[in-house]
């Protein structure tokens, strides 16, 4: 039998009834219908599936959603409000830190808990910042560019 | 996922209403961060799990330094540790310092001190550190509760020695007197893996160098426990901690491990790299002493 939560995810609300074993993430992308949250590794080694839950980053894949009644998620969908794109979201474009783009959107909230707390990281940060996610394609370099990207627009 | 018989899932709101479904279920599982359940879980070890007894609404997050030491809430995160400004100075928890260093951001803001020493797990840091530290549990159970060193709570691979029904409810680690420094190392595959071999130590000295107190830890698969490595700490008690001596208690620590073969590393591997990495979270700690 299902059991019913409440969710603030992206600013909106929603009431869920959910699986007793359901992740977060599967709530996330079944449910919801969200595309931010990636499945990948299933077992909280990727990090693609990376939201934060009340402003804080976790693996979506190792959270059982009924621990969350209540909570307020932000996926990447949610990172832009506007016509606009999100600073690290133009920074990952404009530093070709996208190819495949299946780590993308964790590596951007992996980003963005390290740019809340730490607005200006040198490079040793970032890359501790983002040592959750792992990106098969880049070999990181241009995802540490777009991180430092970002930083240097955010600041302005 | 992969809870097939999974039948109940509880969110208490206080230790009283945990305790009685713990009671009422003893083959109810307790759930704090669960990131590692969901390891077990995605190999199909937690297929019989019928009911979950999520416990971090029931108020076991709180986090309190006093002249006593350090008393930790089962469920409060390693981000909640790692915000402790007392965490990053104070020289005798520089090993938790350290250990709290090396998990990804994701699981330091979801994984919490009671699972992760109660998980048993030889691959951990955490629980190494924490060992060097002299910690301890306080549990709740069904006929009460009691205080358990981290020695005792080990049984073996994955195993600890809690009652059925039997939850942990604080960690506490005791501040130690005099001059006393702490350091943890961690030798990994990449970023996010667990331990080939970690090694934390606690050292305490006179006003004349000599070392009065020495606690020495190995993880990381050098056992199927994380364990203290008396033949090192036999080498350090009463003696000035200079290289030679360092060497001597690294290269003694061989006697006091029987690693394990996997892919990560061979016995053998593990055998001569437990002793380097003694040596220079040795090291660190000196270094913390001056």
């Amino acid at each position: 039998m299902k059991q019913m939560i409440r969710l603030e995810v992206n600013g909106e609300t929603h009431e869920l009834a959910v699986d007793k074993d359901a992740t977060l993430r599967d709530v996330l992308r079944d449910q919801i219908g969200l595309n931010g949250p990636k499945r990948g590794c299933d077992s909280g080694g990727c990090g693609c599936c990376t939201v934060h839950v009340d402003g804080r980053a976790v693996y979506s894949c190792l959270c059982y959603a009924l621990s969350y009644d209540g909570a307020s998620v932000l996926t990447a969908d949610g990172l832009s409000t506007g016509a606009d794109l999100h600073p690290i979201q133009q920074a990952f474009i404009d530093a070709g830190a996208v190819q495949c783009g299946y780590c993308t959107c964790g590596m951007m909230m992996s980003a963005k808990q390290l740019l809340d707390e730490c607005p200006q990281p040198d490079e040793e940060q970032i890359r501790h910042g983002i040592a959750g996610n792992l990106c098969r394609c880049t070999g990181y370099v241009k995802i540490v560019d777009a991180v430092k990207l970002a930083a240097e627009r955010l600041a302005k | 996922m992969a809870l097939l018989n999974l039948k109940e899932f509880h969110s208490p709101r206080s230790l009283a209403d945990a305790r009685a479904l713990l009671d009422a279920n003893e083959d109810a599982l307790v759930l704090s961060g669960g990131t590692f359940l969901h390891g077990l879980e995605a190999r199909g070890l937690l297929s019989d799990v019928e009911a979950l007894v999520d416990i971090r609404r029931i108020g076991l997050d709180a986090v309190e330094i006093d002249g006593a030491g350090l008393e930790i809430g089962a469920t409060a995160t390693f981000a909640r540790l790692q915000a402790v400004p007392e965490v990053g100075t104070e020289a005798w928890l520089g090993a938790l310092a350290d250990a709290l260093t090396y998990p990804p951001v994701q699981i330091r803001n979801t994984a919490t001190f009671g699972g992760c020493v109660a998980a048993a797990c030889p691959f951990f840091d955490i629980p190494t550190a924490l060992l060097a530290l002299d910690a301890s549990v306080d549990t709740d159970g069904p006929d009460g509760g009691r205080s358990l060193s981290l020695s005792e709570l080990f049984m073996g691979l994955f195993a600890n020695t809690l009652d059925t029904g039997e939850l942990i409810t604080a960690l506490f680690v005791p501040r130690p007197a005099g001059r006393v420094a702490s350091a943890f190392l961690k030798l990994e595959g990449n970023a996010n893996d667990l331990a080939i071999v970690n090694a934390a130590v606690r050292l305490s000295v006179d006003a004349g160098g000599v070392c009065t107190d020495a606690r020495v830890a190995l993880g990381g698969g050098v056992a199927e426990s994380t364990l203290r490595i008396p033949s090192a700490e036999t080498i350090l008690l009463g003696a000035k901690l200079d290289e030679a001596t360092l060497r001597a208690a690294g290269e003694a620590v061989a006697d006091d491990i029987s690693p394990m073969s996997d892919h990560r590393a061979s016995a053998a591997y593990r055998s001569a790299l437990a002793k380097v990495m003694t040596r220079r979270a040795l090291e660190r700690a000196v270094a913390r002493l001056s």
